[in-house]
């Protein structure tokens, strides 16, 4: 794939910080990886990999294990840094730049096992993330609960509107700790959404979770494109990856093998070899 | 109460209160927020050293029988908030060194050995601090408002304590400020898993600097409280496994809970370490010091076992129920994206 | 030069005794994943057994040393079992189980002084003449060090990769889980990584007894810190690092002496760590440490 549509096809919207690319199919492009290239210690993880998120989207990344997925998801958030290739933002490269900072451009991911924050209630879970809390400072601590009283009482109304829309509302109390495996996962899932992100990514959120909240949380995700959040799912279950996403992402031994719809890319011979060879 | 009971009581009272005031910086640190600081006495040892300096006036006084650098007399109690800004400085230097961490272990033992480091540097060099004999002849603050010192007079050894137990009532209300806060709450969230944290934008580096510094800052407190108190400070007074009595103090007491840890002290350091004095003695005299630091191991690996938590278990952040403004009560309507360009 | 010669003499004597301990403190930490600080109460206490077996009731010194090492190790498999595996059972942290092992090192250092007392005391041994070896003059118990120090990590050498035992420790330190899965008996191979570690410390303790000349209650624990860091520079784990890493500070401590006052030979040796560690983190050599932080 040419880069020459994405360099053609920027437009300053908002102001210059705020530009975005526009996709083959005409709709905007919130993330780019250019030639991405990550080694561990002389094997290679991830080769060559260029993808795109249109805004709006779901955008599933599968592959059989050890393809790369979450050393790509890595990237992305920030957690590892590119050998080579760049990750852009909005317009706005981002390779080397820490998850603290892409976290506040509204870049949010969810973890694949160890996402918890155990002793913290599933309220404070979510209030931690709501960016840009007075209360953080450490001047606005010492002077009191005065200076962050109204912030504070303005999250936890939103969080507790979004514990209602997720029926979580009466486990606000519990410590993560307390909660099944799904729905801590549906914690996680909240707790990025109060950070008002432009793109989550989503690292296998369904792994060990029973088919009935699977399928809640499946139903979250497709209301929350509704409502214009752009995700990148990494995924196992390929029938939720057919229902949910537009375009689907195909890796293999680090490398991109096929990139389009679902129903494009399953009738793909070297998707099939990937899969039996995995 | 005769006056010699008074003089033992008022000493432990201001040993608990100092012990207080470190265990609750320490625990800021490795309580709240994970920072594993075995080399905490190091704060106390500066907040101490920088007192005694800020007091003693310059090295030719006392007829020139000690030697160190800097020598000022500053009025009570401007060398305690020197001896702060000092810990705090110190904090950050700490903090800095060990960002670049890749295990807690090694953020462990790099603190540990900077205690150590400067243990052995201030013993060695006698024209820095007087060298492993120690500063001495340290002023007590205010006798002459109350007309006599710790030596001389009970009503000031009781003033001494009303200050020590004022000043613990403004650390509290620091660190409770500071963990009941947002900030306590992305300090928590370090402490379980600093990736997550990072990944919403918490600054976590930032965050295990801010703790050592305002750590640091207490620490030195203790430390300058302490050291106009007794009247002399040596490397002997803050050899490193000085940090484990309050390491005891909040594991006994209750990690990151304030009042758990604020008991811890009066048990493990008030109690245990200086409650003694009040007892008989009995055996030789290494007998008794022995047994109190073989009390406290026993204590540590008790409760590591029976009661983890502490005898004050942090406590579960409960939010009161808020009516939103315009409705009568709750809303699940709310705005989940933000699709507004932001400025960063 | 003569100075020299003999700093670097001492050095060496040293370095025999820091290898010992940090060969054992660091297989432990391999093996087990456990920081155990109470390696240095183990050293005392061997010190002390070797003492009462020795003056007390009169055995040859190295007898007492063989009993002593044996029974240190035996100490070491009982506080595993006793103590250290029921924690790890019940998941307590890194971080928790430093603790423990700090609160077992206050627990058996402050119990040898409760025992015999906190004056300085010495084995019962004849000085012997000096040896001397070109220009460096060694005592008979310095050469004695050095010679237990070269056969143990000889021994120490030919044990990881020669014998089944040893590989099976290899395997365990560099994937616990997989070793398991591999019929590996986890629980057996840490029995003998305590044994082996509580052992050396022992060696160790007795040895730095009676280099010293005299030793009270404090000895395993004023060196611990020297050995951690000497373990630490050759990076944490590593088995060659720890010598390595003991032959540095051994010597560096001692050289330094000729520079500058000889008390700031102990900040010389934690200076140049705090700089090691800054620009590699993980030790001269890694492995180990690096592996597990990338798994995790």
């Amino acid at each position: 794939m040419s880069s020459d549509t994405v360099t053609g096809g920027v437009e300053a919207t908002r102001g210059g910080s705020d530009a975005v690319a526009v996709a083959e199919n005409g709709g905007k492009c919130i993330l780019e990886t250019r030639g991405v290239r990550k080694s561990f210690g002389g094997v290679v993880a991830v080769e060559n990999v260029s993808i795109r998120v249109p805004q709006g989207r779901i955008v599933g990344l599968i592959g059989p294990n050890g393809a790369g997925k979450s050393t790509l998801l890595s990237i992305l958030a920030g957690a590892q840094v590119p050998d080579a290739g760049s990750v852009w933002f909005l317009g706005e490269e981002i390779s080397r730049q820490n998850p603290v900072k892409r976290a506040r451009k509204g870049l949010t991911r969810t973890f694949q096992l160890s996402g918890d924050l155990p002793r913290l209630t599933v309220l404070e879970n979510l209030l931690l993330a709501a960016p840009d809390q007075r209360g953080e400072h450490l001047w606005a601590a010492l002077a009191g609960k005065r200076v962050w009283k109204r912030q504070e009482e303005a999250l936890v109304i939103r969080a507790r509107a979004l514990l209602n829309r997720f029926d979580l509302r009466k486990h606000e109390d519990a410590y993560v700790s307390e909660l099944s495996g799904g729905q801590r996962r549906l914690v996680e899932i909240m707790r990025s959404l109060m950070a008002n992100p432009r793109l989550l990514l989503l690292d296998e959120p369904f792994a060990g979770v029973n088919p009935s909240l699977s399928r809640r949380i499946e139903s979250h995700l497709i209301d929350l494109r509704a409502d214009g959040l752009t995700m990148v799912l990494v995924e196992h279950e390929l029938g939720v990856v057919e229902r949910c996403c537009d375009p689907v992402v195909v890796m293999a031994m680090g490398r991109v093998i096929a990139e389009g719809t679902m129903g494009d890319v399953r009738t793909r011979g070297e998707v099939l070899d990937a899969y039996l060879a995995g | 109460m005769s006056n010699s009971d008074i003089y033992l009581l008022t000493t432990l009272l201001v040993y608990t209160g100092v012990a207080m005031i470190a265990s609750w910086g320490l625990n800021l640190q490795i309580g709240e927020t994970n920072v594993l600081n075995f080399g905490f006495i190091l704060f106390e040892a500066v907040g101490a050293y920088v007192t005694a300096i800020l007091t003693l006036g310059p090295d030719t006084g006392n007829g020139g029988v000690q030697q160190y650098v800097f020598g000022a007399v500053l009025p009570f109690p401007v060398p305690w908030l020197v001896a702060m800004v000092v810990g705090a400085a110190l904090g950050l230097v700490m903090g800095l060194l060990t960002v670049r961490r890749l295990r807690g272990d090694y953020e462990a033992v790099v603190m540990l050995v900077m205690a150590v480091v400067a243990y052995y540097a201030v013993s060695a060099d006698t024209s820095l601090l007087n060298g492993s004999e120690g500063l001495s002849l340290i002023p007590a603050p205010f006798t002459g408002a109350v007309g006599g010192g710790p030596n001389t007079s009970m009503t000031y050894r009781w003033v001494y304590v009303a200050v020590v137990a004022l000043v613990c009532v403004l650390a509290f209300i620091v660190v409770n400020r500071v963990t009941s806060a947002p900030l306590g709450r992305a300090l928590r969230a370090v402490r379980d898993n600093d990736a997550v944290a990072m990944s919403l934008g918490k600054d976590a580096t930032r965050l295990r600097i801010l703790v050592q510094m305002v750590g640091g800052a207490l620490g030195a407190l203790a430390g300058a409280m302490l050291v106009q108190w007794v009247g002399a400070w040596a490397p002997g007074s803050w050899t490193y496994p000085e940090t484990f009595t309050l390491f005891a103090a909040i594991i006994v007491g209750g990690t990151a809970n304030i009042a758990g840890v604020g008991l811890g002290a009066v048990i493990v350091p008030g109690i245990i370490l200086e409650g003694v004095i009040f007892l008989p003695t009995f055996g030789p005299s290494y007998l008794t010091p022995a047994l109190q630091w073989i009390l406290i191991g026993v204590l540590i690996v008790g409760f590591m076992w029976f009661r983890p938590q502490g005898i004050i278990p942090e406590r579960r952040r409960r939010f009161p129920a808020l009516a939103v403004p315009g409705t009568a009560g709750e809303s699940n309507a709310v705005q989940l994206v933000d699709l507004e360009p932001r400025r960063s | 030069m003569s100075q020299f010669i003999a700093a670097t003499g001492f050095g060496i004597v040293n370095a025999g005794i820091f290898a010992l301990a940090a060969v054992g403190f660091t297989l432990q930490f391999s093996v087990t994943n456990v920081l155990n600080i109470a390696f240095g109460a183990i050293m005392t206490l061997a010190a002390f057994v070797a003492y009462e077996l020795n003056v007390v009731v009169g055995a040859d010194i190295w007898l007492a040393l063989i009993i002593a090492a044996a029974a240190s190790g035996i100490l070491s498999v009982l506080i595993n079992r006793g103590i250290i595996q029921p924690f790890l059972k019940r998941g307590t942290s890194f971080f928790g189980m430093v603790v423990i092992t700090i609160a077992l090192d206050l627990m058996v250092e402050y119990a040898v002084e409760a025992i015999w007392g906190p004056t300085f005391l010495h084995y019962n041994v004849a000085a012997g003449s000096p040896v001397t070896l070109g220009s460096l003059s060694f005592t008979h118990f310095q050469l004695v060090a050095i010679g237990i120090s070269v056969v143990g990590m000889l021994a120490i050498h030919l044990l990881l990769k020669r014998t089944k035992l040893g590989k099976a420790m290899r395997a365990t330190s560099c994937d616990p889980r997989l070793s398991k899965v591999c019929g590996i008996r986890t629980s057996r191979i840490h029995d003998a990584g305590w044994f082996l570690s509580g052992m050396l410390a022992g060696m160790a303790g007795v040895i730095l007894g009676l280099t010293l000349g005299t030793f009270s209650f404090t000895v395993g624990d004023s060196y611990l810190i020297v050995i951690i860091a000497a373990t630490m520079l050759g990076g944490i784990g590593q088995a060659y690092g720890a010598m390595l890493g003991a032959v540095v500070i051994g010597l560096v401590t001692q050289w330094s002496s000729l520079v500058i006052s000889g008390g700031y030979s102990e900040v010389v040796a934690f200076v140049i760590l705090v700089a090691v560690l800054l620009i590699r983190p993980t030790g001269i050599i890694s492995g180990v440490a690096a592996d597990r932080n990338m798994a995790a």
